[in-house]
């Protein structure tokens, strides 16, 4: 079925403030939704807190609005119950790398098959835009006292870092790139991590619109830039690459495709290997109940063939042989 | 003349076979039919540190508590006479190494000094020089009959005869402990093979080393010490046995009861639990796959939570489980469980706080965290349980009631529980039944659905997958949207809390809380969780002293059982009312106050992270009786 953008959009009224770069994440997603002609029922956007975090609310597909910090956990425990699904996590700067930076390390360490796009505008803009985790030692935004005591993360370079398996930055006003970004994400089999450089035009007045249409760069202008590992024996080379890029900030920032590693099993494919039905029958979709009276599957029988380790049956008197249940 | 009741204290320091004793010996004894309860005590260490197995069997009954003083007192080094002396009955056993007998206390390093300062002051009370011969020599002047035995040249032996190297031996001290035991209460050879078999299934070249070496000393023993505390035969009739700790009998009712996902971070006492499910991911049943458990060990407490609810809302019977510091991080997930209506299980070992407090230690003092952690206000049902049956029952109906509610539950056990061994009958699972409430896979208009409906108290749930919903920690419509609407949020936030209404309603007070022993007592005794054993066993105890005791069980903290509560102590009288707790401040006297009006002023607490053994509880109902005590604080054990 044909699918239009409009037809992922909710129709609620968009509360974020005019200008945000909220407005090309959520034209970027949706457009990358329809072109992907994904089912609303089984795709699933969780968010965190803070003005990314309402992100579902205007899009026509499942929404999990969690807590702060807490996107991805939330995302994994969904994606794992029912991999079937396509999750998707909506997460600002300081969710994904304040609050939730264990979190969002321990999705690169265990590689599941989902999409992280961060709203990085390096404040939190619905607490009146204290610094988040992106923005620069010394930088004084608009809504600051004193310019910014603590440093700044590098997003990229914690997610190579932390095992991310594709590794991409964009600009929320290119919405046509952003777009692609996605596509190539969502289909990525593997933890893929989008930084969307997102001006806040009510709080940060150093890293505006302007300032990002003069520095940024496309990675994908230069004919040699090749950031796909087709062979494990380019895994190092490249990401070693990566991560020299990554570290280019200011006076020219780097957008597009760092590194994309489709060879790393999914955590999906690594549970499949493990629990042997996991794919035919993730959590989800097994049955727990025979029949229709509520009869558990697992029954006395069972269970005492599958826990023969814990059990010991009484000898019957002390001539007899020694009667001890097998080990399984 | 047989015994029916046999109690021993096994100790040795933590990592040096300790695990083996215990697993020989209650293997051995199942395997002859008896019921067996087991409590390990141990510190927060790897290797070491003094730790301890008290060990009850009897022929009729599988025992309730556990109690002092044992009739064997059997020590793998110095540290465990110098520390239990005193715990060995007068007409008791000890068996010690000989080897050891110039040991001086002040040289045991991985004593306290504390607890060595204690012990000094105790054996001076007693004219006792502080060496292990002279406390050996002074136990037997008591009354206790002293098996003492070399244990290095029984091993060197074994070197000879089975070709062990010399650095593998002391591995092998487990088997003269479960020797000399099987000498004094009577097992044979063929149940400590049957022990040792069950102990070492998956390495066999260990069994018959260690069947020699028991038997060996068995004989030595049962032929060199005099009249010996031989066990009767077993009047119990099953014909077979679940050997299992409390963490393991949740997770088997867990895995009967359909959880397809657990989440859980590291966490004493509860790690346990989902190690076991790991450890048993694949349902298998013969060649045939029933299911699998997807265990994530997560990065925190607050991940595992969230995890475990994303997993409940895409449809999965889904559970974590935690101990107090854990569920200290989870607080904020079980809020926003509440908000959106979501069935998961929380299962939550409580140990001895506050902060890390004694880590390896059993309380019953979180019962307020879990009754009012998290922001807001929503509904959530607390159950607590007694013993090993109940356990793995309560973890099926825990997961029933989340379901049929929609509504996050919290599964309350204890440390004591937690990691005290049992023989349990195999669970039967013709009584129990799987309700999955309202969950619905068929959606008429998937694009217009909505996931609460003000309909009904209980919505239909369709899961991730199977329609378009919404979540959020924000107030929202019956779409899931955010909602600030004052007249909405009056209707909202009412659906989510008369659910309450709704549980108390549907499951009978009786089912809440029971009510032991006679219905006008001399005393009633109320309690919850791992109180409940040694109440029952104290009770009978109290019978033949003419004492008629109750115990009134609490097995629904939330919704509580107001009236058959508020009853049970009217009849009795609020003055002839006792609480019993492992916490100072018997939290549940204030639950029942809040609940019933009533004010409970006698309460009988124990928080040294030992459990309440029966003759302490004895003598304090007994003081509270004879002198009109309000408050007796329990201490005994190490």
């Amino acid at each position: 079925m044909e699918r239009s953008p409009t037809d992922y959009r909710t129709g609620l009224w968009v509360d974020w403030c005019p200008g945000c770069g909220n407005y090309g994440i959520l034209a970027a997603l949706t457009q990358a939704l329809a072109e992907l002609g994904l089912d609303p029922a089984k795709t699933v956007i969780v968010s965190g807190i803070g003005c990314s975090g309402k992100t579902p609310h205007y899009v026509r597909v499942n929404g999990v609005h969690t807590l702060h910090g807490r996107a991805i956990p939330f995302a994994t425990g969904v994606k794992l119950a029912n991999p079937e699904l396509t999750v998707i996590v909506e997460g600002g700067d300081g969710d994904l790398l304040g609050i939730g930076a264990g979190h969002f390390v321990a999705l690169g360490r265990r590689n599941v098959d989902m999409t992280v796009i961060m709203h990085d505008n390096q404040v939190y803009g619905l607490t009146k835009g204290q610094a988040s985790p992106t923005l620069p030692y010394g930088v004084q935004t608009k809504g600051l006292a004193k310019p910014n005591i603590q440093g700044m993360l590098n997003p990229v370079l914690l997610a190579l870092a932390s095992g991310y398996t594709f590794v991409a930055r964009a600009l929320a006003t290119d919405v046509k790139h952003l777009k692609q970004l996605i596509k190539q994400a969502v289909k990525h089999r593997g933890a893929a991590f989008i930084d969307v450089l997102q001006p806040c035009p009510t709080y940060n007045n150093v890293y505006t619109a302007q300032f990002y249409r003069k520095t940024v760069y496309r990675l994908d202008e230069d004919p040699d830039w090749d950031p796909v590992v087709r062979d494990p024996s380019q895994e190092h080379s490249k990401k070693m690459a990566a991560m020299a890029k990554a570290h280019e900030w200011e006076p020219r920032i780097p957008v597009g495709v760092f590194y994309h590693n489709p060879l790393v099993p999914s955590f999906e494919e690594r549970l499949q290997s493990r629990l042997g039905n996991y794919l035919e029958e993730p959590p989800a979709r097994q049955t727990i109940v025979s029949g229709s009276d509520g009869t558990p599957v697992v029954n006395t029988e069972s269970l005492r063939r599958m826990l023969g380790a814990k059990v010991i049956t009484v000898r019957r008197s002390k001539r007899a042989k020694p009667v001890i249940a097998p080990m399984p | 003349m047989p015994l029916s009741d046999v109690k021993m204290l096994i100790g040795g320091p933590q990592g040096t076979g300790l695990e083996t004793v215990s697993h020989v010996l209650i293997a051995a004894l199942a395997y002859n039919g008896y019921g067996v309860l087991s409590g390990r005590e141990y510190h927060s260490n790897i290797k070491g540190r003094h730790s301890y197995i008290l060990l009850r069997v009897s022929s009729h009954e599988v025992p309730k508590s556990l109690t002092y003083p044992v009739d064997i007192l059997a020590a793998m080094d110095p540290e465990t006479v110098f520390t239990h002396c005193a715990d060995v009955s007068h007409s008791g056993f000890l068996v010690y190494d000989v080897g050891g007998e110039d040991t001086r206390l002040d040289k045991i390093v991985s004593m306290e000094s504390y607890t060595r300062q204690r012990i000094e002051k105790r054996l001076q009370r007693e004219g006792v020089e502080p060496v292990l011969g002279k406390l050996v020599e002074y136990l037997e002047s008591k009354g206790v009959k002293v098996v003492g035995l070399d244990y290095r040249s029984i091993l060197s032996e074994l070197r000879e005869r089975h070709g062990i190297a010399p650095h593998m031996l002391s591995r092998f001290t487990s088997s003269v402990i479960v020797g000399a035991i099987a000498g004094l209460i009577g097992l044979d050879e063929e149940s400590l093979r049957a022990g040792f078999s069950h102990r070492f299934a998956a390495r066999k070249q260990l069994v018959e080393p260690n069947v020699y070496i028991a038997v060996k000393v068995a004989e030595h023993v049962s032929s060199k010490f005099g009249p010996r505390l031989i066990l009767e035969e077993s009047m119990l009739q099953h014909e077979e046995y679940m050997v299992v700790s409390g963490n393991e009998a949740v997770a088997i009712g867990k895995i009967i009861g359909g959880v397809r996902f657990q989440s859980y971070y590291p966490i004493t006492p509860a790690q346990d639990e989902s190690f076991f499910l790991e450890s048993h991911e694949k349902l298998t049943d013969g060649n045939r796959q029933l299911g699998s458990v997807l265990v994530l060990q997560t990065e925190d407490e607050i991940a595992a939570i969230a995890a475990a609810m994303g997993a409940a809302l895409a449809g999965t019977r889904a559970a974590t489980a935690t101990s107090g510091p854990g569920f200290d991080l989870m607080a904020e997930g079980l809020s926003w469980a509440g908000m959106n209506e979501v069935p998961i299980v929380v299962t939550y070992y409580q140990r001895g706080g506050p902060s890390t407090g004694m880590p390896t230690r059993g309380a019953q003092s979180d019962l307020f965290t879990a009754l009012f952690s998290g922001h807001g206000e929503f509904p959530r049902v607390v159950i607590a349980s007694g013993d090993h049956l109940e356990a793995l029952n309560d973890a099926v109906e825990a997961l029933n009631i989340a379901e049929r509610y929609q509504v996050p539950v919290i599964h309350l056990l204890d440390k004591f529980l937690a990691n005290s061994i049992a023989t349990i009958p195999i669970p039967d699972t013709s009584s129990m039944t799987i309700d999955r409430g309202k969950l619905v896979t068929r959606v008429e208009a998937p694009l217009n659905y909505k996931r609460f409906s003000l309909d009904e108290l209980v919505s239909p749930r369709a899961p991730l997958g199977y329609a378009v919903s919404w979540y959020t920690g924000d107030e929202h419509d019956e779409y899931g949207h955010i909602t600030e609407d004052p007249v909405l949020r009056v209707k909202m936030h009412s659906k989510r809390m008369r659910k309450m209404e709704l549980i108390a309603s549907e499951i009978p007070e009786e089912h809440r809380a029971q009510l032991y022993g006679y219905t006008e007592p001399d005393l009633l005794l109320i309690g919850w969780g791992s109180v409940k054993g040694v109440v029952l066993d104290a009770a009978r105890i109290l019978e033949k002293k003419g004492v008629r005791v109750s115990y009134l069980h609490i097995r629904y903290m939330s919704p509580f059982a107001s009236k058959l509560v508020g009853k049970a102590i009217g009849r009795v009288g609020v003055d002839r009312t006792v609480a019993v707790e492992h916490s100072y401040e018997a939290h549940i006297s204030k639950l029942v106050a809040m609940n019933t009006g009533q004010r409970i002023t006698k309460e009988i607490v124990k928080f040294t992270g030992r459990p309440i053994y029966t003759h302490e509880l004895v003598d304090a109902v007994l003081r509270i009786l004879d002198t009109g005590e309000k408050r007796v604080v329990l201490d005994y054990g190490a």
